[in-house]
Parts: structure tokens; sequence; C-alpha cells
């Protein structure tokens, strides 16, 4: 569904990402690990158009992405729920929704995907008109994902879902993941929590500075040492 | 501080010496040859509008300031002597001193609260200030006749600053130029050159390896107005006549930023460039589409800025830039060795710095101690308490969004705590700020997205750090190459950091805060984003560095290092401390793994 | 003395309006694209000249001509946007406060070379009319005018809270990435909300010129007086713009009747530089 070859980008003159490569089968979860400043951000920024890709190709669909402005890659179906989920603060969460069914079929299955939505967050229903800036940790997560799927995605990407969540919203928002993945969405996972991310995904592949290191599938990866180590030191 | 080597002749043979003194040869000739008042007075304008230039290119180009308020110097330097020569007979050059001393005043009363502004929003304040002078000086017709203006009575006479010729007056708007010049040129190689020019790259950065950045503003301005106010006086007694529309006019203000800008914003002699290309021009747009073309001029001007600001952001400087160094080359002299850069450091400097740090005998040990800080809803860090002894490397890890980097910036003044202290050495150093203050007790810290100097080679942001504790150029240097012998960035001193990897920048981070000469460094990830081979470099480094006696406290997601460097590490979740211990002992406990790879890993 | 008070805040109301509009527009642009545009009272003066010209030469009442003004200057915003502002949206703040100083000294020269520095003023069958209720003089141009402003402002408001384009401006205002991971244009965007701007100045400028008159440098003059509303509303905050606009208009009334009428500009310099000194963020900006 989703091919990256060779793609390497900079990001503010030091090489971000070195000739990366990696797919994605529809209908797969996949998770990118690694450390801080290893490339995960970056890929994601890059398969979204908002980084342009300095050299390499990206593939989605059969079709090529890599030159494309954001808006269009949007549109194509791919969206991305972004580090930090970045809601747009003085917004109410129902204009936050909206704001997601931007483009041309979103918009107009609008209606319809807000009561999808709502069914899945139950908690957003209740707290449309509140302005997203002051909601918990937690429910903004909610409501980033929410907002995603309001384009009708067809590839959901999510970086660091769970970064600054406790523990108990942590697995929570996993339990959403698998569920819209259920639902027929396929999902690139870009996280810190490595146990999560490898438990509930098909194939991983392990960044470092910028270069695919190790991939494998999910469950072979939690339990190669070499992950272990990375990230414990044992 | 010598800019001339002892040997003097050898020194004035190098084309980089003599090739800039001909040209000065040349200037001084100039306003001798015309013998035709048109053509002098564009040589005087031209140099008089290089100074300016030069004094504004201190504030906007090193410093990074932009004003656009310079013409209220002008113009008070202009009234002040004015208005004292003609009710008190005063002679114009004790006016002049005058109008400096109330334009330093001014500069000083309004800089201070002005720099505290962003880019943006500093440009607009200093346009205020200079329409607030011209109103004042329009509507205050009892000081100064309002819009009327004032006239100076022609008494020629070196007591009065008139002159009959235009000729006495080039030579003195050129020494003036020359003299701004030749500070330009030593302020751009001193310390305090250095301190403008990191500020203005990346004013956290400055802060940190110890630059007062507002000091350091506030000094270029007063430079700057100095010289912005003398030519205010210099006007008055060139045109005889001054009015508030004239010399408190934005369009001066501009003009200054321009010649700034064509020429090269930030070089030293840049402006003078931009002055003399752009005086001429205008005065030959004004003199021959006469009448007719008011306005036309400036429209010249407005595309001029618009193209050279999108196309040219280097101005004119960069393009010289390109030839004159093999240009100077092919002169005679030019083939001869130029000057070795000093070679690595007699050991006798080393061992030096060595004793200096062990000698610190007195505890340096540094604590936190209930910190704790939250933003709006969010608490970022809760009642967080350790301790690092001296000597040790101390690790701070937790996942991303724990509070570390966080902690750091609660420690080195960035931004202040809601409850809880900080002590070191003894002392509270809680409520320092600014992050100066922070790096003149000696504690230094690197930032987790490093902030190299743009506008400044390896070396030159080395001595950036180095300054901390030095003042004069020359040791500054030599430290400098020290560390960067130390860190192994020696060969690649010269470059600028745009050519530098990312763990060369790493390790140009690390040295510039080795060069402040701290007792406790904090290191932010600064394995973070490194290959095995890069880590094992580094971590090498850093024991070389404890080695030395300095105290560390590091910020690090790569356990490896983590575990291979700390004696004890703190772990941080969700801003609680969750365990402290030896790095055996953490990578066991419950808690800690947990907080990395889920509860569920444990089951 | 209570209805000279009560007559100076009226006054002061009616140009205030005026000023909340010219000042919105710098606003939006502002919180949107982050640049400050040091051309806006060139903006306003091409549209006096705009308007002043219609009604010389085709006898076309300025409140009529608006409404060719307003379709106009929002194209001609977009325009400018496309060939000045949108190569240098990520350039250092250098560069892009000279492009716009640049822009406004080719504007104001131009207009100087074009239409000379002559004073130009109109006289429409209203000019003098005035309306007389409760022992208070109300000038009938400047309550129209007031009026249209007031209406142009809440539809913006309204413009900007109730449809998608407005909804992706205020996103794109305050969250960039997002805005763009989202699907919205934002280059599209940018040329909408500077578009915007500038036919707010547009239409500020055919209500202005029945009352004022216009020369090559009248926008100098506004734009100061608009940089300091924004600064006092609060840069970020439209409604504060309007709030900042009809405070600065009736301190200027006031100040124009207790102090001296030319010390007034003096007066809210002062006010621009104490506010970015004590509370950048203005009235209602946030932070």
């Amino acid at each position: 569904m989703l091919k990256l070859n060779g793609v390497s980008a900079h990001y503010e003159d030091v090489q971000a990402l070195r000739e990366v490569s990696f797919t994605i089968q529809e209908g797969e979860i996949v998770s990118i690990i690694g450390s801080n400043g290893a490339g995960k951000s970056t890929t994601l920024n890059t398969v979204s158009g908002v980084l342009r890709a300095s050299s390499g190709t990206i593939e989605f669909l059969g079709r090529r992405m890599e030159n494309c402005y954001p808006h269009e890659i949007v549109d194509r179906g791919v969206v991305q729920i972004p580090e930090g989920r970045l809601l747009f603060p003085y917004m109410s969460v129902l204009e936050n929704l909206e704001l997601g069914a931007f483009n041309g079929k979103a918009r107009i299955a609008k209606g319809k995907n807000i009561q999808t939505v709502f069914s899945l967050f139950p908690i957003l229903q209740e707290r449309r008109s509140q302005l997203a800036g002051t909601l918990s940790g937690g429910e903004q997560q909610m409501v980033a994902i929410a907002r995603g799927l309001m384009a009708m995605p067809k590839l959901l990407m999510l970086d660091e879902p769970s970064l600054g969540l406790a523990p108990l919203m942590v697995r929570q928002v996993f339990e959403t993941v698998k569920a819209i993945n259920a639902q027929g969405i396929t999902v690139l996972l870009v996280e810190q929590n490595v146990f999560h991310a490898l438990s509930m995904s098909a194939r991983g592949y392990v960044l470092e500075n910028g270069s695919v290191v190790l991939e494998g599938g999910g469950k072979d990866l939690l339990n190669n040492p070499q992950v272990r180590e990375a990230y414990l030191g044992i | 501080m010598k800019f001339i080597s002892a040997n003097f002749s050898e020194t004035l043979f190098q084309p980089k010496i003599y090739f800039p003194l001909i040209l000065i040869l040349l200037m001084a000739v100039l306003p001798l040859i015309p013998q035709n008042p048109f053509y002098e007075d564009i040589i005087v304008s031209s140099f008089f509008y290089g100074a300016m230039a030069l004094a504004w290119n201190l504030v906007g180009g090193f410093a990074g300031q932009i004003s656009l308020g310079h013409t209220a110097f002008f113009g008070i330097g202009a009234y002040t002597s004015t208005l004292l020569y003609l009710h008190y007979a005063l002679s114009p050059w004790l006016g002049m001193l005058a109008g400096v001393a109330l334009s330093v005043l001014v500069a000083i009363g309004i800089g201070i609260p002005c720099f505290r502004l962003k880019s943006h929003f500093f440009a607009l304040a200093t346009i205020a200030i200079g329409e607030v002078l011209r109103f004042l000086a329009a509507y205050w017709r009892g000081l100064t006749q309002g819009g009327v203006g004032l006239l100076i009575p022609f008494k020629p006479g070196i007591e009065n600053f008139m002159f009959k010729s235009k000729i006495p007056y080039a030579y003195i708007a050129l020494v003036l130029m020359l003299v701004m010049l030749l500070i330009c040129y030593w302020i751009r190689n001193s310390r305090f050159g250095f301190h403008l020019i990191s500020l203005r790259e990346d004013q956290d950065a400055a802060e940190s390896l110890g630059v007062k950045t507002s000091r350091a503003k506030l000094m270029a301005l007063i430079i700057s107005v100095v010289f912005t106010s003398i030519s205010g006086t210099f006007y008055a007694q060139y045109i005889l006549f001054i009015d508030p529309f004239t010399v408190f006019s934005l369009g001066i203000s501009i003009e200054l930023a321009l010649f700034a800008i064509i020429g090269g914003l930030g070089t030293v002699a840049g402006p003078i460039l931009g002055a003399f290309m752009l005086t001429p021009l205008d005065v030959f747009l004004r003199a021959w589409l006469g009448g007719v073309s008011a306005g036309l001029n400036f429209i010249v001007y407005g595309l001029v800025l618009m193209v050279a600001v999108k196309y040219f952001p280097l101005g004119i400087s960069g393009w010289v830039r390109t030839w004159y160094g093999p240009f100077l080359q092919k002169l005679p002299g030019g083939r001869r060795a130029l000057k070795t850069e000093a070679a690595a450091v007699p050991s006798a400097v080393t061992a030096k710095s060595l004793e200096a740090a062990q000698a610190q005998q007195k505890a340096s040990f540094f604590e936190v101690r209930s910190l704790s800080k939250r933003f709006g809803g969010l608490v970022a860090v809760r009642d967080v308490s350790f301790q690092v002894p001296k000597g040790k490397i101390i690790g701070l890890i937790g996942p991303n969004g724990a509070g570390k980097t966080t902690i750091f910036n609660l420690v080195t003044g960035f931004i202040s705590p809601d409850s809880g202290e900080v002590l070191f050495q003894g002392q509270t150093i809680t409520a320092l700020n600014p992050p100066h203050q922070i790096c003149l007790k000696r504690i230094g810290r690197t930032f987790q997205v490093v902030k190299p100097f743009r506008g400044m080679t390896v070396l030159e942001n080395t001595m950036v750090g180095a300054f901390a504790r030095l003042q004069n150029a020359q040791e500054a240097r030599r430290l400098a190459l020290e560390i960067l012998d130390f860190i192994g960035l020696s060969k690649d001193h010269g470059l600028p950091t745009s050519s530098l990897t990312i763990a060369d920048r790493k390790r140009l981070e690390l040295g510039r805060a080795l060069a402040t000469r701290p007792d406790l460094l904090l290191l932010d990830e600064v394995v973070a984003g490194l290959n095995p081979r890069e880590t094992e470099e580094i971590i090498g480094m850093i024991k070389k560095i404890s080695d030395q006696g300095i105290t560390i406290l590091m910020i690090a997601h790569v356990m490896k290092a983590v575990m291979a460097l700390s004696h004890r590490v703190v772990v941080l979740h969700h801003g609680d401390k969750i365990a402290e211990g030896t790095p055996l002992e953490i990578s066991r406990d419950k808690r800690v793994i947990e907080a990395y790879l889920g509860e569920e890993y444990l089951a | 003395m209570d209805i000279t008070i009560l007559q100076l805040v009226i006054n002061g109301l009616l140009l205030g309006g005026m000023y909340g509009l010219i000042s919105i527009g710098l606003t939006l642009i502002f919180g949107v694209l982050e640049i400050v545009n040091f051309a806006h009272g060139e903006f306003l003066m091409l549209s006096m000249y705009a308007a002043f010209w219609l009604f010389q030469l085709y006898g076309i009442d300025p409140y009529l001509s608006m409404l060719i003004i307003i379709p106009v200057f929002f194209l001609l915003g977009i325009a400018v946007q496309r060939i000045t502002i949108q190569p240098i949206l990520n350039a250092p703040p250098l560069n892009q406060i000279f492009m716009t100083v640049g822009l406004s000294m080719v504007l104001q020269n131009a207009a100087l070379f074009i239409w000379t520095a002559d004073y130009r003023t109109m006289k429409t069958s209203y000019s003098a009319l005035t309306l007389k209720t409760a022992g208070l003089i109300i000038s009938f141009p400047r309550l129209v005018a007031f009026l249209l402003a007031m209406a142009l402002i809440a539809a913006l408001l309204i413009f900007l809270k109730k449809t998608y384009t407005g909804k992706a401006i205020r996103a794109l205002a305050q969250e960039r990435k997002a805005a763009m991971l989202m699907g919205i244009n934002v280059y599209r965007t940018y040329q909408i909300a500077f578009g915007i701007g500038i036919a707010c100045v547009g239409a500020a400028g055919a209500m202005l010129i029945p009352v004022y008159f216009v020369f090559p440098s009248v926008g100098s003059l506004f734009v100061l007086i608009a940089f300091v509303v924004v600064i006092l509303g609060g840069y970020n905050s439209l409604v504060g713009s309007l709030a900042g606009g009809l405070i600065i208009g009736v301190v200027e009334s006031f100040s124009g009747f207790f102090v001296s009428p030319h010390l007034k500009e003096a007066i809210y310099f002062v006010i621009f530089i104490l506010i970015l000194l004590f509370k950048p963020t203005g009235l209602f900006g946030r932070a």
C-alpha cells in the first residue's frame, strides 16, 4: 500500500533520513521504533509532505507521492496524527473534528463521520463544546485520533500517541488503534512504548540515526535481544 | 589589544593589509579631485552616509536588532548642537558632545525595555520612538521653532564648525567614517563582537555560554548612537538648516538599513559599499529627473530593497567575498604563506587547567530539592529531589515527556520553578536568571537540539565559550583550539557549522560548553541520534571530561551510554522521580521496566 | 459639561469604528501569516485614491464604490501576497520586515509620482450633513461609515466563525503544522487571509474619503494608528482590534479637545510604547 524506496531527507542542514526503505501492506499495523533523534518523526513528516524528500520515491496505492503538497496527500487518504497532538487549542472539540474533514469527500460525509467518531469516543460527544486546549492529555489524544479519522484515511499514521499519557490512557489509546485497524484502516505507528507497539504490529522497523537497522515481525523484534539492549541496556 | 603584530613591515606587505590601506589613501585623495561642488557634495554625502550605515550595522547587523528608529538620534544630535549654538553661542564641536550625551541617555532609556521585544515588535517600537521625537520637535515650537525649522547663519570658521568649501567637510566625514570602520573592525575580532554575533544567532545558547545578552545589546546601541548623533550634528553644520521632517525622518532610518543590507548585513565594510553605491545613485536620480521625479528615486530604492531582501540577502559583500580572497593572493606579497594557525597547545596549559579543577576542594556538589513546575494544566515536574556528588557522573533518564529537559531548564535559569530549590556548592541558585548567571557560576550546559552559531566557524563558536572566562581574543583562541583538539575537531576548526555532521555538531556543542571551564556540566541528550561508533566515541570523551574533575549530570535516552558512564542514575516518569540507584539496580527495578516497556512486559 | 463629554465619546466611537476596520486587517495578516504588513497604510491610501477617482471621473458615490473596491482589493491582496510575501514566509524576520517596508516605499512614491502631493478631497451631497439630536451633533457620513464598518467587522467575524474557510484561517493561525496535516491548503489559505485583510482596509478607505483628504503619505499616518490599535487590543485578537480601535478613537477625541490637537499623535505613540513594554499581549490577546 505504502512503499518508500531510498528516501533521504534533510532537516535544517542535517541529514535526518538516509535512504530509508520500507513497505506497508494493506490492513497491517506496522511500527517504527528507535531512540530520540533516530528519524521516526521525520519519516512521517516526509510521507505527509511536510518535509520534502531530497531523494528516493514514495508510492501510495501505486501512485508516486513524494512531490505532492500536504493537502494533496491527505486527499489521497494518508493522514498523520502528529506528535504532541497539535489540536487547535482555542476551538471546540467539535470544530476540531469538523476541520479534520476539510477535503472533498470527507466534508460530504462529515455528519455521518461525526456520529461514528462519537460512538467510538463517547466522552468526546459529552465534551464537544469544550475548548480543545482545556482537555486532559488523554482526552486530547482521543480528539486528535478522532480528528484524523474524520479525514477518512486509508492509512493512518500516528506519531508517539502514548507520549505524556498515564499508563491507563496508554492502554486505551492502543486498544483504540487496534479497533481502528480492525475496521480496515491500515496503521503506521511510530512509538516510544516498545512493548505495546511491537506486540500489536504485524511487522516493525528499527531506525537508528536515520537508517533502518532492523526489520522483522512484530513479535520477533520484541524478543530480539538487540532491541531490548538498545532500550534497556541489558 | 594588539592587531598589528610585532613584525611590522612583514605584516604591512601582506595584501590583506596594504590593499585596504591603498583604498583608504584613494578615498583620502578623492575630495581633492573634482574641483566641482556638485561632485564634492556627492563625496561628502557618501562618506557621511557610510559612517552612519556602519553605525547602524553595529546594532542591526552585528547584534541583529533591527532598529528603524535611528533617525531619533540623528535628530537629537542635529537639534542639540544647533540649539546650543543659536541660543548660547556654544561651539558646535562642544554641542556635538552634548548631543551625544543626550542621545546616549535616550538610548539607554529606551534600549533597556525595548530589547525585550521580539524582532517585529522591536522594529515597531523603534519606529514609534522616532515618530514621537518628530512630533515633539514639530510641535514644541517654543524650543525648536516647530515645522519652520532652524537656520544657522553662515559664519565660516573652524570654531563654528562651518567651512566655505566642501572639502573640509569631506575630510571630517571621512575621518568619522574611518574611525567607525576601525571600531567595527576591532569589535568584530574582539570578545564583544563574538558576544554580539552569538546573541544574534541564538540568544539562548549565547546566554548559556555566559554572554550577558542585554548588556551587550545595550553597548552596541550606545556606540551606534554616539556616531549617529555626531552625524546629526555634522549634517546640521553642513546644510545649515534643519527641520523636524528632515532630521527625524523614518526615511533616514530605512535608508541606513538599506545601505547595510545592500552592502552586506553584519559585515565590517559592507555598509560602506552600500552607501558608496546608493548615495551617488540617489543624487544623480534626483538631479536628472528634476521636479518631475518626485518620489521616483524612492520607488527605485523600494524595489532595490525588495529584490535585495529576496535574492541577495548577503548583499554585495557576499559577491565580493567570492573573488576578493583570490584577488589578494595575486597581488605582490600574496603568495607568501599565510600565518599558520597556532598548533596544538603546549601541555603546560592543559596541566594548568587540570590543577585548577582539582584545586576546587570545597564541596562542589549540586542538589535539587523538591523542584516542581507546571505548565497550565500539565504538571511537568513534581517534587523532584536528588543530589549530584562532586566528580561523579549522574544519569537522568526516563521515557519521553518525563520532565528531564524541564529540570535542566529549571536549573539553568531558562524557566523558573513553582517551588523547590537548586543548590550549587552550598549556594542557592534557584532564582538566578538570566541564564548567563548560571554560566558564570561555572555550570555549563548543552541543548538537546544543538544550537551552533551559524555565522561563525567551528573555532569561533568555541571561542564564544572561551570568552566566558577570558577577555583577550588571542587567549580565547588558544583555549578554543585546545578544546577542539581535546574533542577531536581541530582539523575542522575553520569550517562553517553547516558543513558538520550531526555527530560533530554535538561534539561542538560539548566543546563550546567545555570552553567556559565549568565545574558542573549538564548534558542534554548528547548521545541521541548517533550511530554505535559515534556513541562509543562520545562515551569515551565524556569519560575523559569526567577524569578532568568536571562533575556531569546527563540526560540520556540511550541506555547503553547511561549504563557505561553513570555512577548513579535518577529515573523520572511523568514528572515524578520513580527510582534512583546504580545503573545495575535501575535496570532491574520493576518500576523502571514498567515505565519504559509497559506493565504487560513483566506479566 | 455632560453633553460635551457625550459628544466627545460619540465622535470618538465613530472615528474608532474606522480605526477598528483598518486594524482588523492588520491583525488578521499578522495572526495568520505572522508578518507585520508595514505597507498596510499604503493600501488604505490606494483605496482612498480609488474611491476619489471613481467619484471624480464617474460620479460614483464612495459608499457604492465600496462594492467595486472590496472585491478588487481582495484580488489585489492575493496578487501581492503571491508575488512579495509568499517567497519570504520562512525567511528571517529582517527580510520580512524589509520586504513590506520596501513595498510601502514603492507604493507611496508611485502614488506621489502619479498623482502628485496635492491633497485631494471630495464633496458629496451629504459631506456636511449632520444629524442633531438631544443636543448632540452627529456627522452623517461618519455615522454611515461607522455603521458600515461595524457591519463589515461583524460579517468578517461571522465568516471566520461559521464558514469552513474561516475556520481554516483560524486553525492555521493557531496551529500551522496540524492545519497542514488536516488537508488544509495552507498556501491558498494564506492568500485568502491576506486578501481579506487588504479588502478590509480597502473598504475603510472608501468610507474615509468623504470625511478626510488623501495624499500619498496619508497611509503612514493611519498605519501608525493601526499599529497602536493592534497592540492595544492584542495582536492576535480580532475582537481586540475592534475594541482597541474604539478606545483609541475615544482617546483621540478627548485628547484633541483637552490637550492640543497636535499632540494627540504623540499621545498614542506613548501608549503604544507603554503597552509594548508592559503588556505586550494587549487587552484581549493571548500569550
